[in-house]
């Protein structure tokens, strides 16, 4: 669905490249992108959104180039949820919030509206409609904008950071929202770095370390190879470590798995 | 955050006129402003504007004052002309511009005007571009000058520039979700317009959290404040200031008994 | 001695109907690390905001109860004086840069200057905290020019540069990254060690588990449990309050293994391999 060739980006010229050299193809499988702060996701993901431009390389999404497009063009093929949603947030109701991207794309009112309350409904604002959104709690703003762009129905979701603030009921919601975008067929792809929630809900895993990808396969192999990991700072979930501390031979990933495997 | 040096003038140089104390700069400054109104002569204002000028070039800030000066002289240029062709009272014929006479006195007085401004603007030039801001502010409060007042003078040069940045995130969140913000002014401005709205928003939310962490490390106590940096002393700022002082006596004087 | 105590508290915020802390009451001795537990919106932050005077003298509203820190009453006293014996670390680090300083160790100096303290200590205690919590090769830069990471740990810098006893934080660490947020907890816990009571909402439970002494579990803002991290995470109940127990516990008690000799499931990595090690070949 999107592929990535030889894309580097830097913010200047004399400046340091913050990425260099990306081959990526994506495809169905629901994706996760990890590695420490200041790696290069964001910047990678803005590219992809094309909110920057790419100092070499080309990014191809479905058939659209998107160093042919605008922003606001590409709105219609690909979403992105900014990491905190004071940035997004900027109506003065919530359903005036939900349907702000729909009517961008040249909605109709009517059916904007249908969209955007079916997707307040599945984050659980469905009775907040009238709210101001910035009298809802942080983890309530990230859900409304979760919200928002999900229910611009685009072939690619990309979420940056979602679990932050979220509790346990918040998870939950995320998780469905992401399970029900796979069986339509879209591309999630996230920001995160909440291990435990990739291992439990990702297919495939892409560390990106200093701008580069360091590792990139199924969330299983990834997790499995702790010393590459250790390169970019990023431990593997917990149960993963109690599973090869205990010398289990498979690299474990929920404690589902880790159940049925003490119990063969 | 380059900006940040974009909206405070101050130009970071070792000279004399640096280490001058803040305070002594707003003694100049009034000073500056005084004694061509009470001397209106055209030669005492341009012996003012000779000082300031060598003043700046002592501490090598003289660059930076280009932009200033040209916008200055852009506005002045059409109070000499308007001036020069309309003031009432133009007698004296000098030169003639298209069908328009320009005139003597008004050109005089434009000239006299033009002057004083520029005087004034080099005064506070070597305040503003040898001075760091929290500096000066720090000194006012230790004069006396309450310290949220201060607080708030000086916060603002930092959120000014922390509410450009967010304002950039947020137009592309609104990018991102299809709203056109490229292409020609009127879109973009269309585009602008709403996004004013959040800022301002997200901005006062950030100032109560803001408010909170200020007074949690004791913003209202009532202790005696201490400074980290010692207070800026220059050996002869009370002399510069008494010079300024007594020049303004003498030029009283001058005015009263000659 | 008790550092902290609670009796009673029942706050309300202006302008709303229902109460955010109802009836809490417990104690804190000195040097322990409480870590504050709960769903969102279950009265953690105003908690802790109660800790240092935030609730009632910021917010106003209906106050009831008592709140003791280091023998002080927090109702009767300002923030001012207050901040002299707790200090509080918020959730954004971004908010709690004051805008009025050019340094990252003029920023530090801010809340030493209000509270009067002498320039050589001043310096004393700056290069002292720089120096602990790993930020003294950033101290010429611009406050806003750090990362989200170095950010927090300057909030929590000129924090403790005021030398407070208690130290209470809000989520600290929901804007970094594993490796920044293991940094921070490991530099409370040397904090902790030295005699520092520390109270800290914080959602990352395995974390909670690994470094604080006693954990109290807020519901609702009513104080459900006050206890050991084995004794709260071992409870049937956590479902319905919104918290999942660390992982490690959840496959403890699945398979039945309680820690060596106790009455409760393993609450961390090592001690959930020490416990398992015999039953699993």
């Amino acid at each position: 669905m999107i592929k990535v060739s030889n894309l580097s980006f830097s913010y200047s010229e004399k400046a340091q490249s913050v990425l260099a050299d990306i081959n990526l193809e994506f495809d169905h499988r629901t994706t996760a992108i990890i590695g420490q702060n200041g790696a290069g996701k964001t910047t990678f993901v803005k590219l992809l959104k094309g909110l920057l431009r790419a100092s070499q390389g080309e990014i191809l999404i479905g058939d659209y180039d998107v160093k042919m497009k605008t922003a606001a063009e590409l709105a219609r093929k690909i979403g992105l949820v900014f990491q905190n949603p004071n940035d997004q947030i900027f109506k003065r109701t919530v359903l005036d919030e939900a349907m702000f991207g729909l009517l961008n794309i040249k909605m109709g009112k009517y059916t904007a509206e249908k969209l955007a309350v079916s997707a307040l409904e599945t984050v659980g604002l469905g009775d907040k409609l009238e709210m101001n959104p910035h009298d809802l709690s942080l983890s309530e703003k990230k859900l409304l904008c979760i919200a928002s762009v999900v229910a611009m129905e685009t072939d690619v979701v990309i979420f940056d950071e979602p679990t932050i603030a979220q509790d346990d009921a918040g998870k939950e919601i995320i998780r469905k929202i992401i399970q029900e975008l796979k069986k339509k067929n879209k591309l999630v792809m996230t920001i995160i770095h909440d291990m435990d929630f990739v291992a439990e809900n990702f297919e495939r895993t892409i560390v990106i370390n200093k701008g580069k990808v360091l590792l990139d396969g199924s969330t299983r192999e990834v997790f499995s190879q702790k010393e590459v990991l250790n390169e970019a700072n990023v431990e593997p979930p917990g149960i993963t470590q109690l599973a090869e501390k205990l010398g289990l031979k498979k690299t474990i990933l929920t404690v589902e798995e880790f159940l049925q495997e003490c119990a063969k | 955050m380059t900006f940040l040096k974009s909206i405070s003038l101050f130009v970071d140089r070792k000279s004399f006129v640096h280490d001058i104390d803040p305070i002594t700069k707003l003694y100049y400054i009034l000073f500056a402003i005084i004694i061509p109104i009470i001397l209106p002569s055209f030669t005492i204002s341009a012996i003012c504007v000779g000082i300031s000028i060598l003043l700046l070039l002592a501490a090598k800030v003289m660059r930076k004052t280009l932009p200033v000066y040209s916008f200055v002289f852009l506005v002045l240029i059409t109070v000499v002309i308007i001036q020069g062709l309309f003031r009432p009272g133009n007698e004296t014929v000098l030169f003639h511009l298209g069908p328009f006479a320009m005139h003597k006195e008004g050109l005089l007085f434009a000239l006299t005007i033009a002057l004083r401004v520029t005087n004034i603007v080099s005064a506070f030039m070597i305040l503003v571009l040898t001075t760091k801001p929290s500096t000066l502010v720090e000194s006012l409060v230790r004069k006396g000058m309450s310290p949220r007042i201060g607080y708030v003078i000086v916060s603002v040069f930092q959120i000014i520039q922390e509410m450009m940045s967010t304002m950039s995130t947020i137009m592309d969140a609104q990018r991102s979700r299809g709203m056109e913000t490229e292409g020609k002014l009127l879109t973009r401005i269309k585009a602008f317009i709403p996004l004013l709205g959040p800022v301002v928003l997200g901005s006062l939310i950030n100032t109560k959290e803001r408010a909170m962490a200020l007074e949690v490390r004791g913003f209202n106590s009532r202790n005696l404040k201490t400074y980290l940096y010692e207070e800026k002393t220059f050996p002869y700022s009370k002399a510069i200031q008494a010079a300024l002082l007594v020049l303004t006596i003498f030029a009283v004087a001058w005015r009263v008994f000659l | 001695m008790k550092k902290i105590v609670v009796e009673g508290l029942k706050y309300k915020y202006p302008m709303t109907e229902e109460l955010a802390l109802k009836d809490i009451s417990f104690e804190v001795e000195e040097g322990e690390f409480i870590g504050i537990i709960g769903k969102n919106s279950s009265g953690k932050s105003t908690l802790c905001q109660a800790l240092v005077g935030l609730v009632p003298h910021f917010y106003k509203g209906a106050y009831g109860g008592k709140v003791l820190v280091d023998g002080l009453e927090v109702r009767s006293h300002t923030i001012a004086d207050i901040s002299l014996k707790v200090g509080m670390v918020f959730q954004n680090p971004f908010t709690q840069v004051t805008g009025s300083k050019m340094t990252v160790y003029e920023e530090i100096a801010f809340g030493l200057e209000n509270i009067g303290l002498p320039r050589e200590e001043m310096r004393q205690r700056i290069d002292e905290v720089l120096k602990l919590m790993k930020i003294e090769h950033v101290k010429d830069h611009s406050p806003f020019d750090l990362s989200g990471g170095q950010m927090q740990r300057m909030a929590i810098a000129s924090i403790i540069a005021m030398k407070p006893d208690i130290l209470v934080l809000d989520e600290p660490t929901s804007q970094l990254d594993p490796a920044g947020s293991e940094e921070v907890f490991h530099s409370i816990q040397d904090l902790s060690r030295q005699g520092i009571t520390v109270v800290m909402a914080e959602q990352k439970i395995e974390k909670i588990a690994q470094y604080c002494s006693r954990v109290l579990l807020l519901y609702d803002g009513k104080l459900v449990d006050f206890d050991t991290p084995e004794k709260i995470f071992s409870r049937d109940d956590l479902k319905d309050y919104g918290v999942t127990a660390p992982v490690y516990t959840r496959v403890c008690k699945a398979l039945g293994v309680k820690k060596q000799r106790c009455d409760v499931y393993p609450v961390t990595l090592e001690d959930a391999e020490l416990a398992l090690r015999g039953t699993i070949k």
